[in-house]
Protein backbone atom coordinates (compact mmCIF):
# COMPACT_ATOMS: atom_id res chain seq x y z
CA UNK A 1 0.00 0.00 0.00
CA UNK A 2 1.31 3.40 -0.90
CA UNK A 3 2.16 6.04 1.73
CA UNK A 4 -0.82 8.09 0.61
CA UNK A 5 -3.17 5.20 1.14
CA UNK A 6 -1.69 4.55 4.59
CA UNK A 7 -2.47 8.13 5.57
CA UNK A 8 -6.02 7.78 4.41
CA UNK A 9 -6.49 4.57 6.36
CA UNK A 10 -5.38 6.32 9.57
CA UNK A 11 -8.22 8.83 9.30
CA UNK A 12 -11.10 7.90 11.59
CA UNK A 13 -14.06 6.80 9.54
CA UNK A 14 -17.27 4.95 10.06
CA UNK A 15 -17.24 3.87 6.47
CA UNK A 16 -16.71 0.22 5.56
CA UNK A 17 -13.48 -1.08 3.95
CA UNK A 18 -15.43 -1.22 0.73
CA UNK A 19 -16.12 2.45 0.93
CA UNK A 20 -12.41 3.10 1.48
CA UNK A 21 -11.68 1.07 -1.60
CA UNK A 22 -14.18 3.25 -3.45
CA UNK A 23 -12.29 6.36 -2.31
CA UNK A 24 -9.15 4.95 -3.81
CA UNK A 25 -10.87 4.78 -7.12
CA UNK A 26 -11.89 8.45 -6.96
CA UNK A 27 -9.12 10.25 -4.99
CA UNK A 28 -9.97 13.78 -6.14
CA UNK A 29 -13.65 13.55 -5.28
CA UNK A 30 -12.90 11.95 -1.94
CA UNK A 31 -10.42 14.62 -1.01
CA UNK A 32 -12.92 17.35 -1.80
CA UNK A 33 -15.55 15.56 0.22
CA UNK A 34 -13.20 15.28 3.20
CA UNK A 35 -12.20 18.91 2.91
CA UNK A 36 -15.84 19.96 2.94
CA UNK A 37 -16.47 17.75 5.93
CA UNK A 38 -13.47 19.19 7.75
CA UNK A 39 -14.55 22.71 6.90
CA UNK A 40 -18.02 21.99 8.23
CA UNK A 41 -16.53 20.52 11.39
CA UNK A 42 -14.28 23.53 11.78
CA UNK A 43 -17.13 25.96 11.27
CA UNK A 44 -19.28 24.08 13.75
CA UNK A 45 -16.50 24.08 16.31
CA UNK A 46 -15.88 27.78 15.84
CA UNK A 47 -19.56 28.49 16.37
CA UNK A 48 -19.60 26.22 19.41
CA UNK A 49 -16.54 27.91 20.82
CA UNK A 50 -18.03 31.33 20.24
CA UNK A 51 -21.16 30.29 22.10
CA UNK A 52 -19.12 28.78 24.90
CA UNK A 53 -17.06 31.96 25.18
CA UNK A 54 -20.21 34.02 25.32
CA UNK A 55 -21.53 31.80 28.10
CA UNK A 56 -18.28 32.05 30.08
CA UNK A 57 -18.09 35.82 29.63
CA UNK A 58 -21.70 36.46 30.43
CA UNK A 59 -21.57 34.00 33.32
CA UNK A 60 -18.63 35.75 34.94
CA UNK A 61 -20.22 39.17 34.51
CA UNK A 62 -23.55 37.93 35.85
CA UNK A 63 -21.74 36.36 38.81
CA UNK A 64 -20.10 39.68 39.65
CA UNK A 65 -23.32 41.63 39.27
CA UNK A 66 -25.18 39.12 41.45
CA UNK A 67 -22.48 39.44 44.11
CA UNK A 68 -22.77 43.24 44.07
CA UNK A 69 -26.56 43.02 44.10
CA UNK A 70 -26.47 40.68 47.10
CA UNK A 71 -24.30 43.16 49.01
CA UNK A 72 -26.58 46.07 48.17
CA UNK A 73 -29.77 44.16 48.98
CA UNK A 74 -28.29 42.90 52.24
CA UNK A 75 -27.41 46.48 53.12
CA UNK A 76 -30.82 47.85 52.20
CA UNK A 77 -32.55 45.14 54.21
CA UNK A 78 -30.57 46.12 57.28
CA UNK A 79 -28.27 43.13 57.28
CA UNK A 80 -24.91 42.96 58.96
CA UNK A 81 -23.74 42.76 62.53
CA UNK A 82 -25.04 45.79 64.37
CA UNK A 83 -22.56 45.38 67.21
CA UNK A 84 -19.61 45.79 64.89
CA UNK A 85 -21.10 47.90 62.14
CA UNK A 86 -21.02 51.39 63.50
CA UNK A 87 -22.99 53.93 61.53
CA UNK A 88 -21.47 57.07 60.11
CA UNK A 89 -22.99 59.01 62.95
CA UNK A 90 -24.90 58.02 66.02
CA UNK A 91 -27.56 59.90 67.96
CA UNK A 92 -25.91 62.42 70.30
CA UNK A 93 -27.17 60.45 73.30
CA UNK A 94 -26.01 57.23 71.71
CA UNK A 95 -27.93 54.01 71.49
CA UNK A 96 -28.89 52.14 74.66
CA UNK A 97 -26.32 49.77 76.05
CA UNK A 98 -27.61 46.32 77.02
CA UNK A 99 -28.17 46.14 80.78
CA UNK A 100 -25.81 43.20 81.04
CA UNK A 101 -22.96 45.28 79.66
CA UNK A 102 -23.64 48.44 81.68
CA UNK A 103 -24.13 46.24 84.74
CA UNK A 104 -20.74 44.66 84.19
CA UNK A 105 -18.95 47.97 83.58
CA UNK A 106 -20.38 49.52 86.74
CA UNK A 107 -19.35 46.65 88.95
CA UNK A 108 -15.75 45.89 88.07
CA UNK A 109 -14.23 44.79 91.40
CA UNK A 110 -11.88 47.30 93.00
CA UNK A 111 -9.38 44.49 93.45
CA UNK A 112 -9.28 44.08 89.68
CA UNK A 113 -8.58 47.78 89.20
CA UNK A 114 -5.84 47.67 91.82
CA UNK A 115 -4.25 44.63 90.20
CA UNK A 116 -4.17 46.17 86.73
CA UNK A 117 -0.63 46.72 85.43
CA UNK A 118 0.13 50.34 84.60
CA UNK A 119 2.74 49.65 81.95
CA UNK A 120 0.37 50.71 79.18
CA UNK A 121 -0.39 54.12 80.65
CA UNK A 122 1.28 57.07 78.99
CA UNK A 123 -0.36 60.05 80.70
CA UNK A 124 -1.30 60.79 84.28
CA UNK A 125 -3.26 63.51 86.08
CA UNK A 126 -1.30 66.60 87.11
CA UNK A 127 -1.79 68.95 90.05
CA UNK A 128 -3.10 72.44 89.35
CA UNK A 129 -3.73 75.29 91.75
CA UNK A 130 -6.98 76.87 90.68
CA UNK A 131 -9.67 78.19 92.98
CA UNK A 132 -11.91 75.37 94.17
CA UNK A 133 -14.26 74.20 91.44
CA UNK A 134 -17.67 73.34 92.85
CA UNK A 135 -21.33 73.04 91.94
CA UNK A 136 -24.42 72.71 94.15
CA UNK A 137 -22.23 72.92 97.20
CA UNK A 138 -20.08 69.96 96.22
CA UNK A 139 -16.70 69.65 94.56
CA UNK A 140 -17.14 69.39 90.81
CA UNK A 141 -15.55 67.15 88.24
CA UNK A 142 -15.64 69.04 84.96
CA UNK A 143 -15.18 67.09 81.78
CA UNK A 144 -14.93 68.81 78.40
CA UNK A 145 -14.77 66.60 75.38
CA UNK A 146 -16.49 65.87 72.09
CA UNK A 147 -18.20 62.87 70.64
CA UNK A 148 -16.06 62.86 67.48
CA UNK A 149 -12.87 62.84 69.53
CA UNK A 150 -11.03 59.48 69.61
CA UNK A 151 -8.96 60.40 72.65
CA UNK A 152 -12.12 61.27 74.56
CA UNK A 153 -13.66 58.00 73.36
CA UNK A 154 -10.73 56.15 74.84
CA UNK A 155 -10.84 57.83 78.25
CA UNK A 156 -14.62 57.58 78.67
CA UNK A 157 -14.42 53.81 79.23
CA UNK A 158 -12.29 54.32 82.32
CA UNK A 159 -14.34 57.33 83.39
CA UNK A 160 -17.54 55.29 83.34
CA UNK A 161 -15.96 52.50 85.37
CA UNK A 162 -14.46 54.91 87.90
CA UNK A 163 -17.43 57.24 88.29
CA UNK A 164 -19.71 54.27 88.91
CA UNK A 165 -17.81 53.64 92.15
CA UNK A 166 -19.05 56.92 93.61
CA UNK A 167 -22.52 57.36 92.17
CA UNK A 168 -24.98 56.41 89.47
CA UNK A 169 -25.90 57.52 85.97
CA UNK A 170 -29.48 57.95 84.89
CA UNK A 171 -30.02 57.02 82.19
CA UNK A 172 -26.92 54.98 81.60
CA UNK A 173 -24.56 56.45 79.00
CA UNK A 174 -25.46 55.46 75.44
CA UNK A 175 -23.20 53.73 73.00
CA UNK A 176 -21.55 55.89 70.34
CA UNK A 177 -18.29 55.94 68.46
CA UNK A 178 -15.75 58.58 67.64
CA UNK A 179 -16.05 60.02 64.14
CA UNK A 180 -15.52 57.46 61.43
CA UNK A 181 -12.76 59.63 60.05
CA UNK A 182 -11.25 59.84 63.53
CA UNK A 183 -10.68 56.21 64.34
CA UNK A 184 -14.31 55.12 64.63
CA UNK A 185 -13.62 54.05 68.23
CA UNK A 186 -16.62 52.55 70.05
CA UNK A 187 -17.34 54.23 73.34
CA UNK A 188 -20.00 55.77 75.59
CA UNK A 189 -21.28 59.31 75.71
CA UNK A 190 -22.13 61.36 78.78
CA UNK A 191 -24.47 63.59 76.78
CA UNK A 192 -28.01 63.60 78.21
CA UNK A 193 -27.07 61.60 81.26
CA UNK A 194 -27.40 62.73 84.84
CA UNK A 195 -24.85 61.63 87.36
CA UNK A 196 -25.75 61.56 91.04
CA UNK A 197 -23.25 61.13 93.84
CA UNK A 198 -23.33 62.08 97.50
CA UNK A 199 -19.72 63.23 97.26
CA UNK A 200 -19.30 65.42 94.19
CA UNK A 201 -20.97 66.63 91.02
CA UNK A 202 -20.01 65.62 87.54
CA UNK A 203 -20.36 68.17 84.73
CA UNK A 204 -19.85 66.63 81.30
CA UNK A 205 -19.70 68.91 78.27
CA UNK A 206 -19.69 67.14 74.90
CA UNK A 207 -19.00 70.06 72.61
CA UNK A 208 -19.83 68.35 69.31
CA UNK A 209 -21.49 65.25 67.94
CA UNK A 210 -19.55 62.82 65.77
CA UNK A 211 -21.34 64.09 62.65
CA UNK A 212 -18.96 65.85 60.27
CA UNK A 213 -19.89 69.38 59.29
CA UNK A 214 -17.44 70.60 56.70
CA UNK A 215 -14.00 70.40 58.20
CA UNK A 216 -15.36 70.09 61.75
CA UNK A 217 -18.38 68.64 63.53
CA UNK A 218 -21.94 69.55 64.39
CA UNK A 219 -21.95 71.52 67.68
CA UNK A 220 -23.68 69.90 70.66
CA UNK A 221 -23.02 71.55 74.03
CA UNK A 222 -21.18 74.68 75.07
CA UNK A 223 -19.22 75.18 78.26
CA UNK A 224 -20.18 78.13 80.43
CA UNK A 225 -18.03 81.22 80.19
CA UNK A 226 -16.22 80.26 83.42
CA UNK A 227 -15.64 76.72 82.19
CA UNK A 228 -14.47 78.03 78.83
CA UNK A 229 -11.98 80.32 80.53
CA UNK A 230 -10.52 77.48 82.57
CA UNK A 231 -10.41 75.23 79.55
CA UNK A 232 -8.59 77.81 77.43
CA UNK A 233 -6.18 78.60 80.23
CA UNK A 234 -5.17 75.01 80.84
CA UNK A 235 -5.32 73.37 77.42
CA UNK A 236 -6.09 76.01 74.81
CA UNK A 237 -9.29 74.10 74.10
CA UNK A 238 -7.96 70.61 73.50
CA UNK A 239 -9.86 67.40 74.26
CA UNK A 240 -10.42 65.73 76.59
CA UNK A 241 -9.96 67.88 79.65
CA UNK A 242 -10.87 66.81 83.17
CA UNK A 243 -10.71 69.27 86.03
CA UNK A 244 -10.93 67.55 89.42
CA UNK A 245 -12.28 70.37 91.62
CA UNK A 246 -9.59 72.81 90.54
CA UNK A 247 -6.91 70.64 92.16
CA UNK A 248 -5.91 68.14 89.50
CA UNK A 249 -6.30 67.99 85.73
CA UNK A 250 -6.07 65.31 83.08
CA UNK A 251 -5.43 66.56 79.57
CA UNK A 252 -5.50 63.40 77.48
CA UNK A 253 -6.42 59.76 77.49
CA UNK A 254 -4.22 57.71 79.76
CA UNK A 255 -3.43 55.09 77.13
CA UNK A 256 -3.00 55.07 73.39
CA UNK A 257 -6.33 55.33 71.52
CA UNK A 258 -5.01 53.28 68.62
CA UNK A 259 -5.39 50.21 70.82
CA UNK A 260 -9.15 50.53 70.42
CA UNK A 261 -9.23 51.15 66.67
CA UNK A 262 -10.95 48.30 64.86
CA UNK A 263 -12.47 46.87 68.04
CA UNK A 264 -16.22 46.48 68.41
CA UNK A 265 -18.09 47.92 71.38
CA UNK A 266 -18.87 44.44 72.65
CA UNK A 267 -15.25 43.33 72.36
CA UNK A 268 -13.98 46.27 74.36
CA UNK A 269 -16.69 45.86 76.97
CA UNK A 270 -15.84 42.19 77.32
CA UNK A 271 -12.18 43.02 77.96
CA UNK A 272 -12.85 45.55 80.71
CA UNK A 273 -12.10 43.82 84.00
CA UNK A 274 -9.81 41.32 82.29
CA UNK A 275 -6.25 42.36 83.06
CA UNK A 276 -4.83 39.58 80.93
CA UNK A 277 -5.75 41.60 77.84
CA UNK A 278 -3.87 44.77 76.98
CA UNK A 279 -7.05 46.77 76.43
CA UNK A 280 -8.67 45.46 79.60
CA UNK A 281 -5.54 46.14 81.65
CA UNK A 282 -5.21 49.67 80.28
CA UNK A 283 -8.84 50.58 80.92
CA UNK A 284 -8.73 49.05 84.40
CA UNK A 285 -5.47 50.81 85.26
CA UNK A 286 -6.85 54.11 83.94
CA UNK A 287 -9.99 53.65 86.02
CA UNK A 288 -7.88 52.99 89.10
CA UNK A 289 -5.96 56.23 88.57
CA UNK A 290 -9.23 58.11 88.18
CA UNK A 291 -10.64 56.56 91.36
CA UNK A 292 -7.47 57.52 93.24
CA UNK A 293 -7.65 61.04 91.86
CA UNK A 294 -11.31 61.44 92.75
CA UNK A 295 -10.65 60.14 96.26
CA UNK A 296 -7.85 62.61 96.84
CA UNK A 297 -9.22 65.66 95.02
CA UNK A 298 -12.97 65.43 95.37
CA UNK A 299 -14.21 63.13 98.16
CA UNK A 300 -11.63 63.41 100.87
CA UNK A 301 -11.11 59.66 100.57
CA UNK A 302 -14.78 58.87 100.92
CA UNK A 303 -16.32 56.38 100.82
CA UNK A 304 -13.75 54.35 102.64
CA UNK A 305 -15.02 51.18 100.99
CA UNK A 306 -13.76 52.60 97.71
CA UNK A 307 -10.83 54.79 98.62
CA UNK A 308 -9.09 52.73 101.25
CA UNK A 309 -6.65 50.39 99.70
CA UNK A 310 -6.58 52.28 96.40
CA UNK A 311 -3.43 54.25 97.23
CA UNK A 312 -3.07 57.93 96.50
CA UNK A 313 -3.83 59.56 93.22
CA UNK B 1 -6.20 27.73 8.21
CA UNK B 2 -6.98 31.41 7.83
CA UNK B 3 -6.21 33.53 10.90
CA UNK B 4 -9.05 35.65 12.24
CA UNK B 5 -8.40 39.37 12.51
CA UNK B 6 -7.95 40.34 16.20
CA UNK B 7 -10.66 42.68 17.49
CA UNK B 8 -9.59 46.20 18.41
CA UNK B 9 -12.18 46.89 21.08
CA UNK B 10 -10.52 45.13 24.06
CA UNK B 11 -7.43 47.32 23.77
CA UNK B 12 -9.48 50.43 23.14
CA UNK B 13 -11.92 49.96 26.03
CA UNK B 14 -9.24 48.70 28.41
CA UNK B 15 -6.89 51.57 27.67
CA UNK B 16 -9.56 54.27 28.00
CA UNK B 17 -10.91 52.78 31.24
CA UNK B 18 -7.41 52.38 32.67
CA UNK B 19 -6.49 55.98 31.85
CA UNK B 20 -9.71 57.17 33.49
CA UNK B 21 -9.05 54.94 36.50
CA UNK B 22 -5.52 56.25 36.73
CA UNK B 23 -6.89 59.79 36.79
CA UNK B 24 -9.45 59.17 39.53
CA UNK B 25 -7.04 57.11 41.63
CA UNK B 26 -4.46 59.85 41.19
CA UNK B 27 -6.93 62.42 42.44
CA UNK B 28 -7.79 60.28 45.48
CA UNK B 29 -4.08 59.77 46.16
CA UNK B 30 -3.50 63.51 45.99
CA UNK B 31 -6.39 64.09 48.39
CA UNK B 32 -5.08 61.42 50.72
CA UNK B 33 -1.71 63.09 51.06
CA UNK B 34 -3.14 66.59 51.36
CA UNK B 35 -5.55 65.79 54.17
CA UNK B 36 -8.61 65.47 51.93
CA UNK B 37 -9.11 69.17 52.43
CA UNK B 38 -10.35 69.80 48.89
CA UNK B 39 -12.25 66.58 48.20
CA UNK B 40 -15.18 67.47 45.97
CA UNK B 41 -17.88 65.31 47.53
CA UNK B 42 -20.69 65.33 50.03
CA UNK B 43 -19.60 64.78 53.62
CA UNK B 44 -22.99 64.16 55.15
CA UNK B 45 -25.34 61.21 55.04
CA UNK B 46 -24.72 57.96 53.23
CA UNK B 47 -22.67 59.62 50.49
CA UNK B 48 -19.64 60.71 52.44
CA UNK B 49 -16.29 60.53 50.67
CA UNK B 50 -14.42 61.95 53.64
CA UNK B 51 -15.75 59.26 55.96
CA UNK B 52 -14.52 56.59 53.56
CA UNK B 53 -11.19 58.06 52.53
CA UNK B 54 -10.19 58.80 56.11
CA UNK B 55 -11.48 55.58 57.64
CA UNK B 56 -9.32 52.73 58.89
CA UNK B 57 -10.21 50.89 55.66
CA UNK B 58 -8.43 53.53 53.61
CA UNK B 59 -5.12 51.87 54.47
CA UNK B 60 -3.98 48.30 53.86
CA UNK B 61 -0.81 47.27 55.68
CA UNK B 62 0.15 50.91 55.99
CA UNK B 63 -0.35 51.62 52.29
CA UNK B 64 -3.18 53.96 51.30
CA UNK B 65 -5.84 52.21 49.22
CA UNK B 66 -5.72 55.16 46.83
CA UNK B 67 -2.07 54.37 46.12
CA UNK B 68 -2.94 50.71 45.56
CA UNK B 69 -5.56 51.89 43.06
CA UNK B 70 -2.96 53.99 41.32
CA UNK B 71 -0.61 51.02 41.06
CA UNK B 72 -3.43 48.80 39.85
CA UNK B 73 -4.41 51.10 37.00
CA UNK B 74 -0.80 51.88 36.05
CA UNK B 75 -0.05 48.19 35.60
CA UNK B 76 -3.40 47.58 33.96
CA UNK B 77 -2.83 50.41 31.49
CA UNK B 78 0.33 48.72 30.26
CA UNK B 79 -1.44 45.38 29.97
CA UNK B 80 -4.39 46.91 28.14
CA UNK B 81 -2.44 48.75 25.46
CA UNK B 82 -3.52 47.61 21.97
CA UNK B 83 0.00 46.40 21.25
CA UNK B 84 -0.25 44.12 24.29
CA UNK B 85 -3.56 42.74 23.07
CA UNK B 86 -1.99 41.98 19.70
CA UNK B 87 0.75 40.07 21.49
CA UNK B 88 -0.83 36.66 22.04
CA UNK B 89 1.76 35.54 24.56
CA UNK B 90 -0.15 33.29 26.98
CA UNK B 91 1.73 34.70 29.97
CA UNK B 92 0.61 38.23 29.13
CA UNK B 93 -2.94 37.09 28.52
CA UNK B 94 -3.12 35.25 31.83
CA UNK B 95 -1.41 38.05 33.75
CA UNK B 96 -3.91 40.58 32.37
CA UNK B 97 -6.85 38.38 33.31
CA UNK B 98 -5.43 37.62 36.76
CA UNK B 99 -4.74 41.31 37.38
CA UNK B 100 -8.33 42.16 36.43
CA UNK B 101 -9.60 39.50 38.83
CA UNK B 102 -7.41 40.92 41.61
CA UNK B 103 -8.86 44.36 40.95
CA UNK B 104 -12.40 43.07 40.98
CA UNK B 105 -11.82 41.14 44.22
CA UNK B 106 -10.49 44.28 45.86
CA UNK B 107 -13.52 46.20 44.65
CA UNK B 108 -15.88 43.64 46.19
CA UNK B 109 -14.00 43.85 49.50
CA UNK B 110 -14.02 47.65 49.52
CA UNK B 111 -17.70 47.73 48.60
CA UNK B 112 -18.40 45.47 51.56
CA UNK B 113 -16.36 47.75 53.82
CA UNK B 114 -18.24 50.83 52.60
CA UNK B 115 -21.68 49.29 53.00
CA UNK B 116 -21.25 47.34 56.22
CA UNK B 117 -18.29 48.71 58.15
CA UNK B 118 -18.04 52.40 57.31
CA UNK B 119 -21.67 52.82 56.35
CA UNK B 120 -20.83 55.47 53.82
CA UNK B 121 -20.35 55.55 50.07
CA UNK B 122 -17.59 57.50 48.39
CA UNK B 123 -18.60 58.61 44.89
CA UNK B 124 -15.01 58.88 43.69
CA UNK B 125 -14.30 55.40 44.99
CA UNK B 126 -17.46 54.18 43.25
CA UNK B 127 -16.16 55.67 40.00
CA UNK B 128 -12.97 53.66 40.48
CA UNK B 129 -15.03 50.54 41.22
CA UNK B 130 -17.10 50.98 38.05
CA UNK B 131 -13.98 51.49 35.94
CA UNK B 132 -12.44 48.38 37.46
CA UNK B 133 -15.60 46.47 36.56
CA UNK B 134 -15.46 47.80 33.00
CA UNK B 135 -11.84 46.73 32.72
CA UNK B 136 -12.73 43.31 34.10
CA UNK B 137 -15.61 42.74 31.68
CA UNK B 138 -13.59 44.00 28.74
CA UNK B 139 -10.65 41.80 29.72
CA UNK B 140 -12.78 38.68 30.12
CA UNK B 141 -14.52 39.08 26.77
CA UNK B 142 -11.35 40.29 25.10
CA UNK B 143 -9.37 37.31 26.34
CA UNK B 144 -12.03 34.89 25.19
CA UNK B 145 -12.48 36.48 21.80
CA UNK B 146 -8.77 36.62 21.07
CA UNK B 147 -7.93 33.11 22.23
CA UNK B 148 -5.89 31.33 19.53
CA UNK B 149 -8.02 28.72 17.79
CA UNK B 150 -5.53 25.95 18.41
CA UNK B 151 -5.95 26.28 22.17
CA UNK B 152 -9.43 24.81 22.20
CA UNK B 153 -9.40 23.03 18.83
CA UNK B 154 -6.34 20.85 19.14
CA UNK B 155 -8.03 17.66 18.07
CA UNK B 156 -9.96 18.97 15.05
CA UNK B 157 -6.93 21.03 14.02
CA UNK B 158 -4.87 17.83 13.88
CA UNK B 159 -7.42 16.30 11.56
CA UNK B 160 -7.33 19.35 9.38
CA UNK B 161 -3.55 19.22 9.17
CA UNK B 162 -3.58 15.59 8.09
CA UNK B 163 -6.04 16.45 5.37
CA UNK B 164 -3.85 19.14 3.92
Amino acid sequence: MSQKNQQKNQRPSSKSPGAAHSTDRRPAAGRKFNERQAAKQQAALVVARRRRNQRIGLGSVVLVLVLVAVLVVAKLSGGGNPSSAASVTSPPAGTPVPAAISGKLTSIPLSTLVAAPTSGLVTSPQAISDPKLSAAGKPDLLYIGAEFCPVCATERWAMYVALSKFGTFSPQPGRIHSAVRDGNIPTLTFYNTTYTSPYFTFTPVETTTNEPDGNYYVPLQSPTAAEQKLWVTHTNESFPWLDFGGKIELTSAQFNPTELVGQSFTNIASMVGNNSTQIGADIDASARVLVQTICSALTDNQPASVCSGMGHG
Amino acid sequence: MAERPLPHWPGLIGTVASVAGLGVAGYLTYEHFTGSSSLVCSDKGIVNCLAVTTSSYAMVAGVPVAVLGLIFFAVMLVLQLPVMWRWLNPIIRRARLAWAVVGLGTVIYLLYAELFEINAICLWCTAVHVLTLVVFVSTVFGTLSTAPLGEELDQPAAYARRDD
